[in-house]
Formats: C-alpha cells, structure tokens, sequence
C-alpha cells in the first residue's frame, strides 16, 4: 500500500503547489456567486430556509463535485501532455489503486477547498447552522471520491486538454445546474424535473444541502440509493479505464 | 542461473488510424542471463521502444506472446512482481515541471515501494554517484538537459532495482557525462544489477556489453556474443584503402565509407591479388576485426 500512498502524496503535494488555481480560484467564484444571489435574492426563502443557505449549500456542494472532477482530470491529461503517464505505467501499483489514489487526492483537495470556503463565507449566511455533521462527513467523503473516479475516467480517456474542457463545459456544467444548485428541481417544468431526478449530481447536492441545513427536495433514501450506485458504476468504470489506458503506450 | 529476462515469442500489433494492422514486434524470443550487460540495438523504428514497453508494462503483448517474465515473474499475469524488480530510463525525458529534484525522487521511489525513511539516504547516494546532489531542492524542470537524463537515471535506480533497462540513457549527452554513465552502469552491474542497455551509439554496445539482440523491422537479425558475432563478420574480410578511389575494381570489392573490403575464401592468395591490381594506390591494408558498426551496418541493412 505504500505505493499507492505515494502517488496519493505526490497528488496532493500537486495541488498544495498551485493552490492559487485549485483551492482559491473555486472560492472566488463562488464568492462572486454569493455576492450577485445575495442581492437579488435578499429576503426570499423556501419554506423556513432562507434563499440565500438554499444556495450556499448548493455552491458549496458544486464546489465538492467540480474539485473531484478537476483534480485527476486535469493532472492525468498534464501527465499525457509530459510523458509522465509513463509513471504511472512502470511502477508497481494496480489499476484501481491508481485510480483511487488519484480519487483521494480529489477527495482532499475538495474537503481542504471545501472547508476554507465554509470558513470564509459562513458568517455572511444568516441563520445558519450544521443540520447533520455525521451525514455530511459521510456524503462529502462518498461524493467527493465519486467525482474523483469520474474525473479519472474522463483523465485517462481524454487525449488533450480540449477533450477534458469539452466534458466539463458540454456534460459536468449542464449537470450541475440542473442538480438544483440554484433552486430546488421540483420549480423546474417537465421535462427538466424528471432530467434532474436522474442526474447524480442533484442527489449529491441534495443530499450535501441536507445534512448542511436539513432541507431536502428529493427523499433521503432515493438520494443515498442514487449516489452509492453511481460511485460503484464510477469505481467500475474507472478501474475498466485505467487498466485499458495504462497498458498502452500513450500517443 | 535463473534469467533475468525471458521473451518468448513476444508479438505487437498497432492499428494505424486506417485499421491497417502494424506489427511492431513479431515473434522476439531472447533470454539474457542474470549478472550480464546486454545491449538492444536496431536502427530508428525497429521496434526496441515496443519491446521495452512491453517488458516494463506500458505495452499489453498480443495475445499470441508466449511469455515476458523479469526473473520469473510474468509481466503479463504477475505484473506487480515482475515490476517490482525492474528499473527503467525511457528515451524520453520526463520531468514533472512542479517538483523539487528531491520530491520528483521521494515520491517516485515511494511508488516503488520504498520506505519513507530510506528515501532520503538513497536519494543523496543516487544523486551523488551522478553529480547532481547539489541539485537536490532545485526545481527539476530548470535543470539542463544532461541533469535531466541523469535525474531519470536517479529515478530509475532508486528503488535498487535486479534488471535495469536504459533505453538510449546517453543520447545527447556529452562525452564526460557518457563515460560517466558508463561508469555507473558498470558499477551497477557490479553490484548485481543486470543490465540492457540500448543505444545508437555502436561503440558504447561495444564498450558495455557481453552479449546483444540486433532487433530490425521488429524482428531478431541477429543475437549471441557480441565478440561472436564481430568475429562471424570480419572471419573473411580485408579491409584497404586507396590514394585514388576512381579506378577499375577487382569483381567482389566493394566500397564502404572511405574503404574497400573484399571476402576472401584464402587470405594470402586474395592478398596477392589485390596487392598486385591496386600496386601503389593502397594507402593501408590490413585484415580487420569487424568494429559493430559495420556489422550493425551490416545486419540492418540485409547485408548478411
């Protein structure tokens, strides 16, 4: 295992190394996002929630989800562009422990990112407060590894960095903003509602909103069902990508 | 003795972006024994860099590979093992741009599963034995293109590797730097190490290694020792050399860079013979021992 630990600390140190665009970068945005919402939304709520922790959640989990992503996939296509994928392939560690070190990384770049956010801009929400602190470790950990694998999976396929950006502009983006980051899905009309009762990343953010505040637009068990079986899709899937990807020589 | 290296019938086939099927290895069988200096050689796309991929695990073989086994590990179904015992230098420099010449070593020696608190005494032997210890908290990406190489020497080492594969460690390096390379590469094998080495660089085969495989259009031309095999190529040859190259020639000599050679089937008849047409126009004469380039020459040329 210290194998894999290795390559999980050489892709922690990466980030550590560049926190400007991997920690701060994401927080600025959503600062901005805070700041814009904070004036139009000021004094609206849903239900006893006030509009403003609706979206705090909501950002805050997008910020879980597009660190997970952003991590591996960016790192991995960077290792393509240098030749250092060789790495990778040479060195005796197993395909899925490559891919999930990559997912740790992610994983804790989004919790470092994550809890720097909170730290920063929680005392500009009024009201709130930490509805379920177990459940949220449970889902930033489960969500946070499963976007990880993803971005594994996007890292390893794709050839370049055009490839990666068209995934997370075309596919990630459009997911997240129908994952109920800015409003809850059931506002949405057919058949967008019925698009986000599937798409994954609605049950990470419902569930993430959940334990952060206690509301919920989606049933909890629908949710859990959710994000479990996609991160064992995803797991799957990553292991299939890297072991297809690794034993061949990288053009 | 247990081989280092066994590849039996090892096969590789790419698809070209008009699915035409490439084989760029086919059927390559060597072994090479524990405790050597063995060199690959070949001219540009022979398929060495395939071969290599495929013994270090960046390469899956054709189903058809009979087997790749590092001291009795198969890469294919024991790949962890195998890997374990295997050190590589690819042709290609790498460095991570980001790290530190001691973090590039850390954590790559880690990946090999290196204990953390004898990574830093390796790293400082490594890099010393290579000249590069007062690199060590330099970034690796502003090191010159030599440190670059050895830094991936460095790497390749770390780990104390049984087999080490040098995939063309010394192109572009300075004469000093190379006979340093080769320095280490012999203390390596002194320690145990077993060695292939690739190179374009004929005489460094010729200086490095026992025995080699000359590998041409993916497939084995030649393989044995290399003394053998220079004797097997100048067993029936006079070499000479003319003041004035534009004259009538005996049938059967032919010119090869600034010299003639002729195969003779009896040394002093065949003597004679030159001797007496070329009289005065021979420069130098002599009935030489092959040098591994004319037999590289030679064999990739389909010569032999």
């Amino acid at each position: 295992m210290t194998y894999m630990w290795a390559l999980y600390a050489r892709e922690v140190k990466r980030f550590r190394k560049l926190l400007l665009d991997t920690i701060f970068s994401p927080i600025v945005s959503m600062v901005l996002y805070l700041a814009v919402f904070g004036v139009v939304t000021a004094n609206k709520s849903i239900g006893d929630i006030s509009f403003l922790a609706f979206i705090y959640t909501g950002l805050l989990g997008m910020i879980l989800v597009n660190s997970g992503f952003s991590n591996p996939g960016f790192a991995l296509i960077i290792a393509k562009n240098l030749g250092a994928i060789v790495d990778l392939q040479v060195t005796p560690i197993k395909s899925w422990q490559i891919g999930i070190a990559y997912a740790l990384a992610a994983l804790t770049r989004g919790v470092f990112t994550l809890c720097l956010a909170v730290l920063l801009t929680i005392w500009f929400i009024p009201g709130i407060h930490l509805y379920h602190p177990l459940m949220l470790i449970a889902v930033v950990v489960i969500s946070g590894l499963q976007y990880g694998m993803l971005g594994v999976v996007f890292g390893m396929w794709a050839r370049g960095f055009e490839a990666l950006t068209f995934v997370t502009t075309f596919v990630l983006q459009p997911m997240i903003f129908l994952a109920g980051v800015f409003y809850p899905i059931t506002n949405l009309p057919a058949p967008w509602n019925t698009i986000s009762a599937f798409n994954p990343v609605h049950h990470t953010i419902n569930l993430f909103r959940y334990s952060f505040i206690g509301y919920t637009d989606t049933p909890l068990a629908v949710s859990w069902a959710f994000v479990l079986t996609v991160s064992v899709i995803f797991f799957v899937l990553m292991n299939w990508m890297c072991i297809k990807k690794l034993n061949e020589p990288v053009q | 003795m247990q081989a280092a290296l066994r590849v039996d019938k090892a096969s590789k086939t790419y698809r070209s972006s008009n699915r035409q099927p490439f084989k760029a290895v086919n059927q390559v069988s060597l072994e090479i024994q524990s405790g050597q200096i063995y060199g690959l050689l070949g001219p540009n796309g022979a398929g060495k860099s395939t071969l290599i991929g495929m013994i270090s695990g960046a390469a899956k073989p054709d189903p058809e590979t009979g087997a790749i086994e590092i001291f009795g590990h198969s890469v294919i179904n024991d790949r962890e093992a195998a890997k374990r015992l295997l050190g590589i230098v690819p042709q290609e420099i790498v460095v991570e741009p980001a790290f530190t010449v001691e973090e590039v070593l850390y954590y790559f020696s880690g990946m090999y599963g290196v204990p953390s608190r004898e990574r830093g005494p390796r790293i400082k032997a490594a890099l010393d034995s290579l000249g590069l210890l007062d690199k060590l908290n330099e970034k690796a990406r502003t090191l010159s293109g030599g440190m670059k190489r050895r830094l991936m020497i460095a790497k390749a080492i770390l780990h104390q590797p049984k087999l080490l594969i040098l995939d063309e460690p010394t192109a572009g390096v300075d004469v000093a730097l190379r006979q340093r390379i080769w320095e280490l590469v012999r203390e390596l094998n002194r320690s145990g190490t077993t060695i292939i080495f690739t190179t374009h660089y004929l005489e460094e085969a010729e200086q490095l290694c026992e025995s080699m495989t000359v590998i041409n259009k993916g497939q084995v031309i030649k393989q044995g020792r290399v003394r053998d095999i220079q004797q097997e190529f100048s067993q029936n040859l006079i070499s000479f050399e003319l003041f004035d190259r534009d004259v009538e020639h005996l049938p059967g000599v032919r010119a090869i860079g600034t010299m003639f050679e002729y195969v003779y089937s009896d040394l002093s008849v065949d003597m004679s013979r030159i001797l007496a047409h070329y009289s005065g126009n021979i420069k130098t004469i002599h009935n030489e021992s092959a040098s591994l380039e004319k037999v590289f020459l030679e064999l990739t040329e389909g010569k032999a």
